[in-house]
């Protein structure tokens, strides 16, 4: 995600109640960046109709 | 120190029954490995001594008076500290809940105690299971007892339960799994233990990390001793909506020690292609002792696993994060940081990424099925290393330097998303004298298989029989 910065990652946290300290927002921020790494390349997977797994094998 | 430490839970039910060994004894023993080994390895975060010798006492009294005994009985157990125990402290191996005495027992305690199971204690674990490694900073990391000299985890999060059955401080432990929690332990501390199929075992009473990826089952030095406490605990309950209404077989009289014309497949690409080169060796050495069972063995690849890191991220960051969301606002300064911040990694997940991780979920599970289609039942490395030092980020495998944590769960966390059974058995050790584990994948449902190619492995090697240097 271009432009995720620890400003606007505080400001996010905030927006759900969170006030994290800087050192966490600090250890986070890489951890979030990667994050949206790794789904922006599920993009490749042709999804189709496939649905998500919302419940499992209950037999 | 007394040999009844390395009996089998088999074995040990097998004594007491017969009455050639009293669980007195036998929980005597493991109290005193206990108190002679623990203040280093750090299994138990509560040891149950008093409650464990007067179960004892009542279960010989049982067997002297002839009346019946259950399948565990007099045999003692570890429960990691994520079962919830009635009376008896449920950290979670956290410091929110190091006071919490929860009021009734989870499910799979209640059956295990009813077969006749002895608790000797709490074991220890990653804070609220959220990591790989087991480590714990509020109750000391395990250490792994491969190692007397290195500090090395043990796996996680189900830490404490590897390196107690590993260093003879319980015969078998119940752990959880969520993203390789039972096998990821199970291999670096040289056991034997099955995830079996989401839906096989209650979760109700079980602190959750994330309820879709969560899965309940058995650490011991054995496939048959998996077998039999896993027999004790599976089967519908009421108090877990996602348990199955399928009968759990008799997983003991599945293990016939046969396994001619199973169908294995090696799982190649993503897998062994990816896995240090001693453990590949090893490895590979166990599907040719498979083979030499008279299995067919055939490479397999699939396309999808490399995506599961992914679907893995956007299902159980935003699934933790919705249990611990009341904590970490309000007592953020009573989690660790490693896990206080995966924790907050989850609040920046949004719902459409939940679900497109969902949805590539269905994907892979399809692919493992179609897989499974045609085979009984996947193998490969559990881990593609041995156990890092405490500490150690980063581990060379093969030419190249890769972070641990990632590496840890990459073989196991796939199936923790399709839900298959997957166990892991101790298949040899790497020149420093660390166990490597085979994993072991099968068809829904069907554990039974998947314990049937471990024990028929497990009486052709001795692997399982080894005792670490730590536990000497």
């Amino acid at each position: 995600m271009e432009g995720l910065t620890i400003d606007t990652l505080r400001t996010l946290a905030r927006a759900q109640g969170l006030e994290p300290s800087d050192e966490d927002l600090a250890a986070v921020l890489p951890l979030v960046q990667a994050g949206r790494a790794m789904l922006e390349s599920l993009a490749a997977i042709p999804l189709g109709e496939i649905e998500p797994t919302s419940q499992y094998r209950i037999l | 120190m007394s040999d009844l430490v390395w009996k089998s839970m088999t074995e040990l039910a097998r004594l007491i029954a017969s009455k050639a060994a009293s669980p007195v004894e036998v929980v005597q023993a493991h109290l005193d490995r206990i108190a002679a080994l623990d203040g280093k390895l750090k299994c138990y975060i509560t040891v149950l001594g008093d409650s464990a010798l007067e179960a004892a006492k009542a279960a010989e009294a049982a067997v002297m008076s002839g009346n019946g005994v259950g399948p565990l009985h007099g045999v003692p157990v570890g429960l990691k500290d994520l079962y919830c125990t009635k009376g008896v402290r449920t950290t979670g191996g956290s410091k929110i809940l190091g006071d919490w005495v929860p009021t009734e027992d989870a499910t799979v305690v209640s059956r295990l105690t009813a077969a006749g199971a002895i608790v000797l204690g709490k074991l220890n674990m990653h804070e609220f299971a959220y990591g790989p490694e087991g480590l714990n900073p509020h109750y000391g990391t395990p250490w792994n007892p491969w190692d007397a000299a290195t500090h090395r985890i043990c796996g996680g999060s189900s830490s404490g339960s590897g390196a107690a059955v590993a260093a003879g401080l319980c015969p078998g432990a119940l752990g959880s799994d969520t993203g390789g929690s039972i096998r990821i332990p199970s291999s670096l501390c040289g056991i034997t233990g099955i995830k079996p199929t989401y839906g096989r075992v209650s979760r109700a009473g079980v602190l959750p990390l994330a309820w879709s990826l969560d899965h309940v089952g058995p650490m011991c030095r054995t496939a048959m001793d998996c077998a039999l406490m896993l027999g004790a605990m599976a089967g519908y309950d009421p108090r877990d909506p996602t348990t199955s209404v399928l009968p759990a077989p008799d997983y003991l009289a599945a293990l016939t020690g046969q396994i001619k014309g199973l169908r294995i497949g090696v799982l190649r690409a993503f897998y062994l292609e990816s896995t240090d080169p001693a453990a590949r060796a090893l490895v590979e050495a166990a599907v040719k002792a498979l083979e030499g069972l008279g299995a067919s063995v055939q490479d397999v690849n699939l396309e999808l696993p490399k995506h599961a890191a992914a679907a893995s991220y956007a299902v159980i960051s935003p699934e933790a994060y919705a249990y611990h969301e009341g904590w970490i606002k309000t007592r953020p300064r009573d989690y660790g940081a490693d896990v206080r911040q995966r924790l907050l990694v989850g609040a920046f997940v949004s719902g459409a990424d939940y679900l497109k991780g969902q949805r590539v979920r269905a994907l892979i599970r399809d692919e493992v099925d179609r897989a499974l289609g045609k085979l009984d039942v996947l193998v490969c490395a559990t881990t593609p290393m041995p156990a890092p030092a405490v500490g150690q980020n980063e581990v060379a495998i093969g030419a190249e330097t890769q972070p641990v944590r990632p590496n840890l769960i990459r073989f196991t966390r796939p199936f923790n998303l399709t839900g298959h059974p997957a166990a892991s058995v101790p298949c040899g050790f790497t020149a420093a004298g660390l166990p490597v584990g085979l994993q072991i994948i099968g068809r829904p449902f069907d554990e039974a298989t998947v314990l049937r190619a471990a024990d028929a492995y497990q009486r052709v090697t001795d692997w399982h029989t080894r005792r670490p240097p730590a536990a000497a």
